[in-house]
């Protein structure tokens, strides 16, 4: 048969991407409300927390290097500690997981923007002003009331200086902001997606970006309630947590860590669904077992929620509820080992492409495993007894954190920052960076718990030089200064990529999501035109489909309406590159017309031919 | 009563990698709890991480194998299997959490040489094993202790061996958290909620402990120490201590009456 005769013919095409408003760069990404806007502000705005937080960090364990220091007066230090828990996990932590989320998750599911742009654009500022109100507390006397501020310390009675009160405002605002976040994603997700993405072909980042909005609007709404009446206590003579006049003490701390369980689960789950999608890109494999990862996110955030009594095993509570609370973090073993049994399931066969990325997720995955298998045994009540508020727990809590927030958060800033900047991080820091990470917090953690079995307890200004503790709490410091390192050189590499890295493609290393079938950067509107979405892979569909039409010069003539229907498709897909956005099997196969993609893909995705999508009778069957 | 199991694994440890070594069978069984939980997650954690090393270096078939394999992969069986096989460790873990817990918790009698309440002048039977209790009040930023009899020390706890004593916990100011390590975990008291812990001493000694609140600005100060002596030395630094304290406020009292200081006379 003799094959039609093709004739590539330029188009017109609506490229709003290059238009210049007249305005400057950063006037323009500040008064946006587009969602990649909103998520570079967050982005920077953590990363510079980051610094503040490990500035605080270095400047704690400097004090903390000998003992009975003197390098840092108590009150000072009590000021560093309560800036320290809300900046490490509040005001980077969680907003780098925002930043990525709000860039990132419209793209994955195939969406043009954000469902609620100008909400999305509120919760940022909400944070600023939020983190600003905290941090201007430095100019005159701050809070001294701990990480938590647990009530009756922060009450007026014991912190009679406003720091807590711009503590717990700043707290407020924060929170107010991430509900805004969450509210808006979950409008994102629930209404945005591509044709086609049921929610089980949802890819597993934006998953677990519905999970962390689900519970950040639950574990939010906590803490608001639990900052207002602290302030009311404190301003307008409330008595919520004043024991004399009939208020419970005890209420704060249950609600204050409800919230910090919460964000515990959310820095979590970010890290789960970024690494298993960086697993499976980066060893060339699919994903295994998608939707058992899927439901364990779920039910880790349930249960991971419903446990935050387990901080509190030794607090005056009846011993049943603690049982219960038992049952939940015990319980948290199921959807843990599972997301783990499914990334090795994943990575086992694969040929691994050791790049930036896939290292720092193998390390997250590392030390987030650490982490949690030791918070896992002090879910156990007596072992609770003797080892929480030591180093011991604090260990467990920052190895499952540093290796969540940082090494998880940095994995999945390697893997999109081409996708942000249209550029590659530069490979020559981050090695160095990586490995000064991971050491470091081992460095730190494993002599901090050493210590916090001779007796250590976590957030003292001093320890005594008789208790055995000096190596160890002199180790941890080494330690935090080789983390500390670690994260400035990403930084630095971050910040000096942005606009001299090498140059990225679209698909910068071949990722089946959507997002890489937008350009880097993509244009405001992210796609020319929507795909249909036939499997849990859509991008290595398009991209077997490209294939397969560029090497096959001979189209079946027994498919004559997919010949006609896209003349250009196989003359410009050879040259796929950066210029796929605009290209082939999408132009034809819009939400209008989703027969023309089903007749044109010479191998249909997988899912047409097995219907049941990850529970089909697969290789371990 | 457990935590006999946990003197082999403790000892082969060494002292470095368990908390303070227990003195008190209630410590005993957290010992016990400790090794158990934290044998089985560094076996679960090393092993995972040392199978997460091995799957990374894996060089796989060819592109073109691994690209011809089946899409769907992780199946409902192999799942299953998993998600049972970790439910099933998860139960064992709460049931063994609950029995550890509740023989932690359980309060065992005074020993033969321990104290009696017989001997402490309340009223209790002869021979009644009912535990020695005492108060014991956080305040910024130290321990306050009141015996049976009103006598109050501060800083050091002075109990006899072998006997069973139960703390009753409060706070008079903020959150603090009592914590000696080789006699009871940790309990933590609010004003207005109080708390209890208790334990039988083994042995004469010194024990350290710290609370585990902060608490303000001298948190790191608010150390504990329970002393351990035979009971006939406890009844005699209870006599003499609340001979000094009765000392201590006559004199106060006479220097009131006197003029010499500010006060209300009792007289």
């Amino acid at each position: 048969m003799t094959p039609p005769a093709y004739t590539a013919t330029p188009r017109p095409e609506v490229a709003t991407d290059r238009l210049s408003t007249g305005k400057r760069d950063w006037v323009s990404v500040a008064t946006s409300a587009d969602h990649k806007a909103v998520g570079k502000m967050f982005i920077a705005t953590a990363l510079t927390f980051l610094a503040a937080a490990i500035t605080l960090l270095v400047m704690m364990r400097i004090q903390l290097m000998i003992p009975d220091g003197t390098i840092i007066r108590p009150e000072i230090f009590n000021r560093l500690l309560s800036a320290y828990g809300i900046t490490a996990t509040l005001l980077f932590a969680v907003p780098l997981l925002m930043g990525l989320i709000s860039y990132i998750v419209p793209l994955q599911i195939g969406a043009r923007g954000a469902a609620l742009p100008r909400l999305n654009a509120l919760s940022y500022w909400l944070y600023l002003m939020g983190a600003v109100t905290v941090y201007a507390s430095f100019l005159y006397h701050p809070s001294e009331a701990g990480t938590l501020a647990l009530a009756p310390l922060s009450d007026d009675l014991f912190s009679g200086t406003h720091g807590v009160d711009a503590w717990a405002a700043g707290f407020g605002l924060v929170c107010l902001g991430l509900i805004a976040f969450a509210i808006s994603t979950l409008t994102t997700v629930r209404l945005q997606r591509a044709p086609g993405m049921v929610w089980r072909r949802v890819p597993l980042f934006s998953f677990a970006a519905t999970m962390i909005s689900a519970t950040l609007i639950v574990v939010g709404s906590v803490m608001v309630a639990a900052v207002s009446m602290l302030l009311i206590d404190r301003n307008f003579g409330g008595i919520f947590f004043e024991a004399g006049e009939g208020g419970a003490p005890l209420l704060y701390e249950h609600l204050s860590w409800i919230f910090f369980t919460g964000i515990y689960v959310v820095i979590l789950l970010g890290a789960f669904g970024a690494i298993s999608e960086i697993f499976a890109t980066f060893s060339r494999q699919p994903q295994f077992g998608q939707r058992t990862i899927a439901g364990s996110m779920a039910a880790f955030a349930v249960l991971g929620v419903l446990a935050w009594m387990q901080n509190m095993y030794s607090a005056p509570i009846p011993i049943g509820f603690l049982y219960f609370a038992m049952l939940m973090a015990v319980s948290l073993a199921v959807p843990v080992g599972l997301i783990l049994f499914n990334w090795l399931a994943t990575l086992r066969g694969g040929s691994t492409a050791m790049k930036p990325p896939m290292r720092f997720a193998l390390g997250a995955a590392a030390l987030i495993t650490i982490g949690l298998a030791g918070e896992w045994a002090q879910s156990v009540i007596p072992v609770s007894w003797q080892v929480a508020n030591t180093g011991v727990a604090w260990g467990d809590t920052h190895m499952a954190l540093i290796g969540s927030g940082v090494l998880g958060g940095f994995a999945a800033l390697h893997y999109w920052f081409p996708k942000i900047t249209g550029r590659y991080m530069g490979t020559s820091l981050s090695g160095g960076s990586f490995w000064l990470i991971l050491g470091g917090t081992v460095l730190m953690v494993i002599p901090i718990q050493l210590a916090g079995l001779q007796g250590m307890p976590v957030d003292v200004y001093k320890f005594y030089g008789d208790t055995g503790m000096s190596v160890y709490n002199l180790l941890g410091s080494l330690g935090a200064f080789a983390l500390a390192l670690g994260i400035i050189l990403t930084m630095i590499n971050a910040a000096s990529s942005y606009n001299r890295g090498a140059r990225a493609g679209h698909d910068a290393w071949g990722g089946s999501t959507l997002e890489w079938f937008a350009l880097s950067p993509p244009p405001a509107h992210n796609f020319d035109l929507v795909p249909d979405v036939r499997s849990n892979e859509p991008y290595r569909d398009i991209r077997e489909a490209v294939r397969q039409r560029s090497t096959t010069l001979e189209l079946p003539g027994a498919r004559p309406e997919a010949a006609t229907a896209e003349p250009a498709a196989a003359t410009v897909a050879v040259q796929e590159p950066a210029e796929a956005q605009s290209a082939p099997v999408g132009s034809e196969s819009g939400p209008e017309t989703p027969a023309a993609a089903v007749d044109g893909d010479p191998e249909p995705a997988s899912d047409a031919e097995n219907p049941s999508d990850g529970d089909g009778d697969g290789p371990l069957a | 009563m457990l935590g006999a199991f946990a003197a082999l694994p403790a000892a082969a440890l060494g002292d470095g990698l368990t908390p303070a070594s227990p003195a008190s069978p209630g410590t005993e069984d957290t010992q016990l709890a400790y090794i158990v939980m934290v044998a089985l997650g560094t076996l679960i954690a090393v092993g995972v991480v040392i199978a997460l090393i091995a799957a990374a270096r894996g060089r796989g078939g060819a592109e073109t194998e691994r690209e011809a394999a089946p899409r769907t992969r992780g199946t409902s069986g192999v799942q299953r299997r998993a998600g049972i096989g970790l439910g099933l460790l998860a139960a064992a873990v709460f049931v063994f959490g609950i029995v550890v817990t509740e023989s932690a918790r359980e309060v065992e009698p005074t020993g033969a040489d321990g104290l009696t309440t017989a001997q402490l002048d309340i009223a209790a039977p002869a021979g009644d094993t009912q535990p020695l209790e005492i108060k014991v009040s956080g305040q910024q930023w130290l321990w306050r202790y009141e015996y049976p009899d009103g006598t109050f020390s501060y800083y050091e706890m002075v109990v006899p061996v072998d006997t069973a004593v139960v703390l009753d916990l409060e706070s008079t100011d903020v959150l603090h958290r009592w914590w000696v390590p080789a006699l009871t975990g940790m309990f933590a008291v609010a004003p207005g909620s109080g708390n209890q812990a208790w334990f039988k001493a083994d042995e004469v000694g010194t024990y350290e402990g710290q609370s585990t609140q902060f608490s303000g600005s001298s948190y790191a100060a608010m150390r504990a120490a329970v002393r351990v002596v035979e009971p006939a030395e406890y009844e005699a630094w209870l006599t003499e201590e609340s001979q000094g304290i009765q000392e201590a406020q006559d004199a106060v009292q006479r220097a009131v009456d006197d003029g010499t200081a500010p006060g209300v006379s009792l007289g």
